[in-house]
This record gives C-alpha cells, sequence and structure tokens, in this order.
C-alpha cells in the first residue's frame, strides 16, 4: 500500500445541516461523542496502510485545520508524505472559490504532481463508513478496471434525491450513473469513494476544467460511463455508511451507534478510529446519576437522568436535569432540573436551570455553539 | 553538542514494586493502571511538562517492557521534541562491564553521561511511586532563592505515623538540620517526599565519592543526603501541601482509586490548567445499556456497562454483562466481568475475565486481587485479601 495516496474533498453542500455547519465544514463535524466525520475517512485510509493523505478544504475550513494539526494522531507526521492540508488559495487562474470537485482538485494539481504513490483514492467527506481501503485498493488492481467505484447496497443510504446512483452488470462494471435523482433507479448507491491511478485522475482534472466542468460524478463519471471511454469497475461496501447531509441523517447516525450491533461493525478492533486527544480524566458518575442506552465521552460529570443520549467530551448534567435522545457536543451544560428532549446542543451551550425544551423526534432541535437557554 | 538545560529530571522507575504483589508480576511499578485512564508515571511526567521542565531520563530495570512501550517517543506528554524530551535509560555494557542499577544513587552516577549532555545547573530526582499534582518549577525557584545545594519536598503527615517515614528535622529558615529514617521519637512531622532537587556541580561530587565507597549502599536517603548534611551542605526542605499519596501496596493503591470518588476530588483531574496526560488507547465512548445502573464511580473510553456498577473506578475496553455487579472495585483495562458475577472490595487486572456467577473478593477486609490475563471460572469463589495468579488452584 505504500503506492496509494489518499485525497480527501471536504467542499460538500451543507445548507440542510443548519446551524451544525454554520461555523465548520461536514468534514468537521463533532460525531458519537469524540469524533468528528473526517476521523473516519482518514483512520480507513491509514488502516489500509495509506501515508499520503491530502484534505482539500473549501469553506470554514479552520474547524478542521485545528482538529487535523500535523496528522500526528493518525500517525502522519513523518517526513515522507504525511497529512496535507490544502486550503483554497488565489493566483491568477483559481479565484479561490470551487464549484466542485474537479476546480478543486485543479487548484491542487502541484500536489497531485508531486506526489509519488501511483495509486489514487478520492473520497467526498459527507458519507461515514469504516472501509478495508487496502481491499478496496487489491480489487481495483487486480480487476485491471481504469476506475473503480465503492457502492453499498444499505437501504438506509436511499433516502431521498441527493446522491449518486448506479447500475452495474454481472461482471460488475458501471453501465449507468444518476445523480440526484428525485426517484433512484438503482439500489445502489455511490459512497463517492473513488479508485484510479493518479496519473488518471490528473488527466480526467485537466480534461475536465478545460471544457467548463466542475462535477465528478456528474460531468465525468456519468460521461466516461455513457461514452464507453472507461471502464468503471465497483467494489461493493457490506459495512454499515451513514450520509451526512441533513439535521435529521446526522441526528439518526448518532442514535442508530446506541444499538450494539452498529457500533461493533463502525468500530471493528482492527480498524481503530483515530482522533485528536484531549487528555480528560474518565466520566465521573455521582450517586444521583441514572444513565441508561448512552453514550458518554470522558470527562463528562453525570448527576442527573440520561436516555438514548451521545454525550461528548466534557459534559455536565446537574443534579435532577433529565436529558432524552439528546446529542450534546463539548461542554454543553445542563442545569439542575432541566428538561431536554430532541435537541442537539452544539458546543458549549447552556439549558439553563428548570429549562424544558422539547423537539419533535422527526425534526430534532438544534440548539448552536455558545448559545445559553 | 545539545543546548544547555537549567534543569533536567531524573525519574526513578526501576524498582519492582513487591508489595504490589501480583501486579508488578509482568509490569514496573510506574506501568500500573490507576484513576481509570492513567498509569502512575503520568503524574511525575506530565508535572514535568506542566512544570516546564522538557528533559526526562527514566531509568528503569524491572520488568521494562510494558514501560518503554508505554513512554515511546514521549508525544502524550508533549515530551518528543529534538532539544530535549523524554528518554528510557536501561542499565548499559560499559567497557568489559555490565551491572545492574545498585541504588538509586548508582543508578544516577551511571547515567551521569546523559545528564551532562545537558550541562544542567540543576538536576530534579523523582520516583514513579507516588500520585500527587506538584510545580517542581516552584520548588526549583525555592531552591535558587535559598542558595541550597539540596531541597527535599516534605509533605506533613500524622504525629503518630511519623514514625514510619524519612522525616527532616529543620529550623525557622526551613533548613534541615537533621535526617531520620524512621525514627523511634520523632521531632518533625515532616516526611520526605522522594523528590530532590540537586545543584548538578555538587551532586556530581558527591555521587562520585559515593561510588568510591565500597561500603555504601548507593542510596540518596541512606547515603548521599547524610553525607552531605554531615559535610554542612546548604540542605532545604521545601514544604507540599497538596494531595500526594503512595500507591506502592495493594491496599493503597485501592484507596488511591477510591480517592477520586470523593466529592469534590482531593486530587483534582479536571483542573484544565494542570492536565494529566496518558497515553490514548483510541476508543469510542462507553455506553451504558438499558437495565444497567451506574452510581458513584468512574467510567472510561471503550467500556461496555449493562450491569451494576457502585462506587467503582472502570478502566478503558471494560465489558461488565448483565446482572453483574461491581462493588468498591478496580477494574483495569480490557477486563470481562461475565453475567451474575460479584465483584466487591477487589482489584481486576488487565485482562482478566472474571466467570459468570462468580464471587471475587468480600464487602469486608483485604482487597482481593486477579492478575493479569487471569481467568476467574464461572461460580469460583476468590475471598477477600486472596491473589488470583496461574497456580490459583479453584
Amino acid at each position: 500500500m505504500k503506492n496509494v495516496m489518499g485525497v480527501i474533498y471536504t467542499g460538500e453542500n451543507d445548507a440542510r445541516l443548519r446551524e451544525l455547519t454554520m461555523t465548520r465544514a461536514i468534514a468537521a463535524l463533532p460525531v458519537l461523542g469524540r469524533y468528528r466525520v473526517i476521523d473516519f475517512l482518514v483512520s480507513s485510509m491509514v488502516n489500509g496502510g495509506v501515508k499520503n493523505v491530502g484534505v482539500i478544504m473549501q469553506k470554514n475550513y479552520h474547524s478542521l485545520m485545528d482538529h487535523l494539526g500535523s496528522g500526528k494522531e493518525w500517525d502522519l507526521h513523518g517526513k515522507n508524505d504525511g497529512m496535507y492540508v490544502l486550503p483554497p488559495f488565489l493566483t491568477r487562474e483559481n479565484v479561490g472559490v470551487y464549484s466542485g470537485m474537479l476546480d478543486a482538485l485543479r487548484s491542487n494539481t502541484n500536489y497531485l504532481t508531486r506526489s509519488k504513490q501511483e495509486y489514487l483514492v478520492l473520497s467526498g467527506s459527507n458519507i461515514i463508513y469504516n472501509a478495508k481501503i487496502a481491499d478496496l485498493v487489491r480489487y481495483h488492481q487486480e480487476s485491471g478496471a481504469d476506475i473503480t467505484m465503492m457502492y453499498t447496497k444499505d437501504p438506509g443510504m436511499q433516502r431521498d434525491e441527493y446522491g449518486c446512483y448506479i447500475s452495474v452488470d454481472e461482471t460488475g462494471n458501471v453501465t449507468d450513473v444518476e445523480v440526484d435523482p428525485t426517484h433512484p433507479s438503482y439500489e445502489n448507491t455511490s459512497m463517492d469513494v473513488l479508485v484510479m491511478k493518479r496519473e488518471l485522475l490528473r488527466q480526467l482534472v485537466d480534461k475536465g476544467v478545460a471544457h467548463g466542468h466542475h462535477d465528478m460524478n456528474r460531468d465525468v463519471l456519468i460521461r466516461l460511463v455513457a461514452e464507453g471511454k472507461a471502464r468503471v469497475n465497483t467494489y461493493e461496501y457490506k459495512g454499515p455508511c451513514w450520509r451526512m447531509d441533513s439535521v435529521q441523517s446526522y441526528f439518526k447516525f448518532n442514535m442508530d451507534v446506541l444499538d450494539a450491533a452498529k457500533r461493533r461493525e463502525l468500530f471493528h478492533p482492527n480498524l481503530p478510529v483515530f482522533t485528536k486527544v484531549r487528555d480528560e480524566m474518565p466520566a465521573r458518575y455521582t450517586e444521583s446519576a441514572n444513565v441508561v442506552n448512552s453514550l458518554v465521552a470522558d470527562g463528562c460529570v453525570i448527576e442527573g437522568k440520561v436516555e438514548n443520549s451521545v454525550l461528548f467530551r466534557g459534559v455536565h448534567i446537574a443534579p435532577g436535569a433529565h436529558v432524552k435522545n439528546c446529542i450534546i457536543m463539548q461542554d454543553g451544560y445542563v442545569q439542575a432540573d432541566a428538561y431536554i428532549e430532541n435537541c442537539i446542543l452544539d458546543k458549549q451551550a447552556t439549558i439553563k436551570r428548570n429549562a424544558r425544551l422539547i423537539g419533535p423526534a422527526v425534526y430534532p432541535i438544534v440548539i448552536a455553539k455558545n448559545v445559553v437557554i | 553538542m545539545m543546548r544547555k538545560k537549567t534543569c533536567i529530571a531524573m525519574l526513578l522507575a526501576g524498582g519492582q514494586g513487591s508489595r504490589l504483589g501480583i501486579l508488578t508480576k509482568n509490569v514496573a511499578k510506574p506501568a500500573v493502571p490507576y484513576g481509570g485512564k492513567y498509569r502512575i508515571i503520568d503524574f511525575p511526567l506530565s508535572n514535568c511538562t506542566n512544570s516546564g521542565i522538557d528533559t526526562v531520563g527514566v531509568l528503569t530495570q524491572y520488568q521494562p517492557l510494558e514501560l518503554n512501550a508505554y513512554i515511546g517517543s514521549g508525544a502524550p506528554w508533549d515530551l518528543d521534541l529534538s532539544n530535549g524530551g523524554v528518554f528510557v535509560l536501561p542499565p548499559y555494557q560499559k567497557g568489559k562491564v555490565g551491572e545492574w542499577y545498585r541504588g538509586t544513587a548508582n543508578a544516577i552516577y551511571q547515567n551521569m553521561a546523559f545528564i551532562e549532555q545537558y550541562n544542567p545547573d540543576y538536576v530534579l530526582i523523582l520516583s514513579g511511586d507516588h500520585i500527587y499534582k506538584m510545580d517542581y518549577n516552584a520548588m526549583l525557584n525555592f531552591h535558587i532563592r535559598h542558595g541550597a545545594d539540596a531541597t527535599i519536598a516534605v509533605r506533613p503527615v500524622p504525629w503518630e505515623e511519623a514514625s514510619r517515614f524519612g522525616i527532616m528535622n529543620t529550623d525557622a529558615e526551613d533548613n534541615i538540620i537533621e535526617f531520620e529514617e524512621k525514627p523511634k521519637n520523632p521531632k518533625s512531622n515532616k516526611a520526605s517526599m522522594g523528590v530532590y532537587i540537586f545543584t548538578w556541580e555538587k551532586l556530581r561530587k558527591y555521587l562520585t565519592d559515593d561510588e568510591a565507597d565500597k561500603k555504601s549502599s548507593n542510596d540518596f536517603g541512606k547515603n548521599i543526603i547524610p553525607t552531605m548534611l554531615a559535610d554542612k551542605q546548604v540542605m532545604c526542605a521545601y514544604n507540599f501541601e497538596g494531595y500526594w499519596k503512595d500507591v506502592g501496596t495493594i491496599e493503597s493503591l485501592w484507596e488511591a482509586n477510591m480517592d477520586l470518588l470523593e466529592t469534590p476530588m482531593p486530587v483534582d483531574l479536571h483542573d484544565k490548567k494542570w492536565r494529566i496526560y496518558a497515553r490514548n488507547p483510541g476508543l469510542a465512548p462507553h455506553y451504558i445499556a438499558k437495565g444497567a445502573v451506574v452510581e458513584d464511580s468512574l467510567v472510561t473510553e471503550g467500556c461496555e456497562v449493562f450491569g451494576n456498577v457502585k462506587h467503582s473506578v472502570i478502566f478503558a475496553g471494560v465489558t461488565i454483562e448483565e446482572g453483574a455487579m461491581v462493588q468498591d472495585s478496580v477494574i483495569m483495562p480490557g477486563s470481562v466481568i461475565k453475567r451474575g458475577a460479584v465483584v466487591r472490595r477487589a482489584i481486576v487486572s488487565e485482562n482478566a475475565v472474571v466467570g459468570a456467577g462468580s464471587f471475587v473478593g468480600e464487602e469486608t477486609g483485604n482487597i482481593a486481587v486477579v492478575g493479569q490475563n487471569m481467568n476467574v471460572p464461572a461460580g469460583a469463589k476468590v475471598a477477600a485479601g486472596v491473589q488470583v495468579d496461574e497456580n490459583t488452584e479453584f
């Protein structure tokens, strides 16, 4: 796997995530008590032996850069290769605002050219998975295809019109590609993960941009398949995956992982998920604590009642407080005798004493960062 | 050539800690887990980092494998530096001879070349036996202000216990006038904490002289400090008032863990200005299932709790199955408490399995211990004070 590099594009549309992505990219969205979305993607690559990972940033990338740092947590801080953080920049032919993945890759042609690896894994950043990337690449190399797409048959991924759906023939080749259809014709959902030779990607980007194209799926893959100009093969991912593109899907993902079977699939012992460490002490439960069916991170202090919830690092639930079906991000504070249900509290939010806040189960309330209610 | 350092630390981590019984059978005492996610050595190492001391030699000898792996590059303590950092210093062969560390002073003597690389003005001597948060830099300032040749950190102990410690008798200016090891009739209750700062030039001379003395047992407490006192060197006592706990015995290790369940915690581990760093196992947040009861306890990453946990400290990756009951106990990383087992007043070491329906420890009496990787069979009974190792018959 020394011969494989990874590139993660983090510029997806995030309008339906509302306040959650006001100050951060989807890739930097906090999930499951101590992670950010990108941890799963980078860890998958690193567990697959990839030593050169580029992360292309677009907007609101401060929290993402802060989180990735030198790449140390993923062992990507060596002298050779490592983690490359690629923020947008201005040049004569580049305005720094990308209209799609192709523009972003075009801006970073230098990085692609300078890298030494023959193969490249290209991933989006709004689908969470924990894949054996080494198997994917081996499959690609053995199949002799020009491009291999990773896809899933997970019905949970086919909720609405957003996404890229494909038809596959008996040899695994892609025969049709649909992007954002109102009613998808196929059950196979692309996971926005592609493997190809680095040189091929460079050519595709160059040609695509020269023809005024922006989007990898819509402009490049549809054409390649329709015109038969390249053999696009597929690799089915059978593990669990989730698309992070709305408040509802974000909420569902966190709640799904309360299920033991799902959790064990996602956190496979051979595929550890690395993240930035905060050095908090273990969670403290007092005598009045009452917690059921919840994920609790280090640094929490639990004095009240918690049901079906995900508590991030440093959350404090005061005595008499009751938290049900909630996601409470880092350093959230629910004061004494408050009751909250179906809420997502962004970082450092505070719910004051005796407050009551009940969201509809299908449309959880989002409390933005630092807000006091 | 390394750049000069004002003060470097030497951490004595070679002792076996035999009073910890089977807990130190496979690991050196400083690597023994504590407090849900730490090991004992995290405290002196974090204290160094937080005190601005960025060069630490760790002297190892007994069962160093796990300790070495744990320290690694020193990154968890921000001690992975180009100029300084943490160094593991095992005994090594010199010329034709190789020898073990014969005593605490001899261990430092054998590593004089390491110290000299940094040409330090002062050397801080630490051990890996205690749980405490201490600003060594404040102690160093005290040492410099008093123009001392040696400064020994002391803390007050109850008078009735003073005869169990090394006691410093001081004058009104904190000068040490006498040192008594376990005095029958103590004149002071200032006990040595085993934390010393020496002016390096002086220490170098006394270490060299001590090494030449064939009758010496090459120990700081027995030889170096009494000799320096006899020579009328400037010796000062630095008073430390905070939490300090020796975790050298099974009972005291258990007690130190239970101390963390007090409100407020006697040693504040939430303190953002003085974090205690540890190597992180990188596991998911812990999961508390429906039907589980967790009260008055510490629980950390990677645990899955389906049973009852009361007044206990649960380390990373522990599973407590349905109907199991853990009370007043310490469960170390990776262990599994099977269905219906009852664990009371016990320490279960790393990666052990406590079988279904078994009983470990009792409501009163001495602490029961289950050793590393041990398996308590289903339905078995481990009485109070018993230590389970591979020779235990059920």
